[in-house]
């Protein structure tokens, strides 16, 4: 009970200082400059403009949302260390893992606040362009928040260990990879070489398959989407999330605050 | 380790090497240091910069681990983190979140101390008028002057009111207002019961506060006592006394009189003296109807002089 209420407090804190942070707002500004921006590029063209403006939304939400998850997942850890806060928060009855876990929760939380005002914009946006709106949206950009919960828990590894420049590439690195495993397993595939099919399929199991996050095309063309579409996706991510702060929070007990 | 009641800290034998350039080669910064403090005691932890202090103190904190040797803290390792309720810690040069305001950030530390919500807000005023912020606690952290953050550290530090504290240079970096400030917090601190640990490096605060030292040097401990005892059996200290409009025939008389230099521009001049003929000296400059510029004890350097203490000391 006690350790839950200083996670609790750890991860409050995160929110806080997050949200008192200018950066955050200004990278909220751009986007939804950029949702808002589409009713603009949706108007150039003669054809399927709803879809246009919702397929640019659903992007704009994404890059952003990775955006910021980089920048407060990485920068929000390793200030707490260069700032020698963590010192005093360590020095009280709290362990190396509450602290991660605490601040990775509040992280998240952080993120989902700024998903949740970028889908506002979004369905404003929609509504006014006149663009149909189902359960489809909500999946895809809840899908959004799952598979950026997923990359916090990257910067928080990679966090826990490096600097800020060094966990940002990594993380940025396996973003990439993560969302383009799939494709390479498929090329991989249809090579002859065995070493290839191994190796694509070796990337595909290892790296986080983020594509299966994606479901913005079947959203915005009104496609139907299953339970398992979601189901899985969300199973997949809590599990993956879960073992990375495992190691992170095993790493980061080892470490020496010099 | 000891079983004794009244042994607050007990560090037994403790090494630390760091890895020095790519980690292939390793540097030993603590070298099998050992000492006890005692209950209610204002401990003080004395050394020249980079002699091992924080490095010390931040194993008893759990934030790097010994690679030899071990440390208890009320009886339990330090590596432990449940007795930490009861130990309060103030880094050196704190720098806190300065989006919060006092009240927020003591809040914050309370409810990770566990400290009961219907007790909060009670105990963080009191605290609040202690350290005397009553009036600062809904500005932000950030408006605050660095002897204020000084301060509120301190009040962080106890706001789960702690058996023991811990902390690191708390005056160093302060102005003359500010040290008087934080010591007379922590003479207040030992009357009411409270065990105090302080790292310094500045003498004078440690001739003020501290019941008890230990001087770390180059990573081993050199002495554990009385500081009085240590500086008496060590240094001769000379002191520096500027005079002015002193008359042609006094010069002459100081340099006979006192056995040392003097060195002098027009009717100015500068004159070294042991401590102990500084009253002499001024006397005879008065009675001859010269100003007294200034009068400054001059220190070598803490290294210096704890080295040479210690030689005399017999180690």
């Amino acid at each position: 009970m006690n350790s839950f209420r200083r996670i609790r407090a750890i991860a409050v804190n995160t929110v806080l200082e997050a949200i008192r942070h200018r950066v955050l707002y200004a990278l909220l500004f751009f986007a939804l400059i950029l949702i808002g921006g589409g009713m603009l590029l949706a108007t150039l063209s003669y054809v399927e403009r709803e879809r246009i403006l919702q397929d640019l939304g659903l992007a704009s939400i994404r890059l952003f949302g990775v955006a910021i998850a980089l920048f407060v997942g990485v920068g929000l850890i390793h200030k707490e260390v260069d700032r020698r806060t963590i010192y005093t928060i360590l020095s009280k009855p709290v362990s190396r893992t509450h602290f991660l876990i605490g601040k990775y929760l509040g992280l998240v939380a952080t993120l989902w606040l700024q998903v949740v005002i970028m889908a506002a914009a979004f369905v404003g946006v929609s509504l006014l362009a006149g663009a149909p709106l189902d359960s489809g949206h909500a999946a895809a950009i809840g899908l959004i928040a799952v598979e950026l919960a997923l990359v916090v828990s990257v910067a928080v590894l990679f966090s826990s260990f490096t600097t800020p420049m060094l966990a940002s590439l990594f993380t940025v690195g396996i973003y990439i990879v993560g969302h383009l495993s799939r494709d390479l397993r498929e090329l991989g595939r249809q090579s002859d070489a065995d070493s290839v099919r191994y190796v694509t399929e070796f990337l595909y199991r290892v790296f986080p398959d983020l594509e299966s996050f994606n479901l913005s095309i079947q959203a915005v063309h009104g496609l139907t989407i299953t339970s398992r579409e979601v189901g899985f996706p969300v199973a997949y991510a809590a599990c993956y999330a879960a073992l990375l702060l495992l190691v992170a929070s095993w790493v980061f007990s080892r470490r020496d605050f010099r | 380790m000891t079983s004794d009641p009244d042994v607050v800290v007990d560090v037994r034998d403790v090494c630390k090497d760091f890895p020095v350039g790519m980690g292939f080669r390793k540097k030993r910064v603590l070298d099998g240091i050992s000492f006890q403090v005692r209950k209610g005691e204002i401990f003080g932890f004395v050394g020249p910069n980079g002699a091992g202090k924080t490095t010390t103190l931040k194993i008893l904190m759990g934030l790097i681990r010994p690679t030899e040797g071990g440390a208890q803290i009320l009886g339990h390792d330090v590596s432990e983190t449940g007795f930490r309720e009861h130990i309060g810690f103030l880094p050196e040069n704190p720098y806190f979140y300065d989006y919060l305001t006092g009240r927020e950030f003591l809040r914050f530390y309370a409810e990770l101390c566990g400290v009961p919500r219907g007790e909060r807000r009670g105990r963080i005023a009191t605290l609040l008028e202690w350290v005397g912020l009553e009036n600062a606690g809904d500005a932000r952290l950030r408006t605050y002057s660095k002897g204020m953050l000084q301060r509120i550290g301190l009040a962080q530090a106890l706001v789960h009111d702690p058996e023991v504290v811990f902390l690191d240079e708390p005056m160093s970096g302060l102005d003359p207002m500010g040290r008087v400030e934080i010591r007379d917090l922590i003479l207040r601190l030992r009357a009411d019961g409270k065990t105090v640990f302080m790292n310094t490096h500045i003498l004078p605060d440690v001739e003020m506060v501290c019941d008890r030292v230990a001087i770390i040097v180059k990573g081993k401990i050199r002495y554990e006592g009385q500081i009085e005892t240590f500086l008496k059996s060590g240094e001769e200290r000379p002191t520096q006394v500027v005079l002015a409009r002193v008359p042609v025939e006094l010069a002459p008389k100081i340099e006979e009189d006192f056995e040392s230099e003097v060195r002098g521009f027009q009717d100015r001049i500068e004159v070294r003296v042991a401590e102990k003929d500084v009253g002499a000296l001024l006397w005879l400059a008065l009675g001859a109807g010269a100003d007294v510029i200034s009068v400054t004890p001059q220190r070598a350097s803490l290294e210096s002089i704890f080295l040479n203490a210690v030689e005399e000391v017999g180690q």
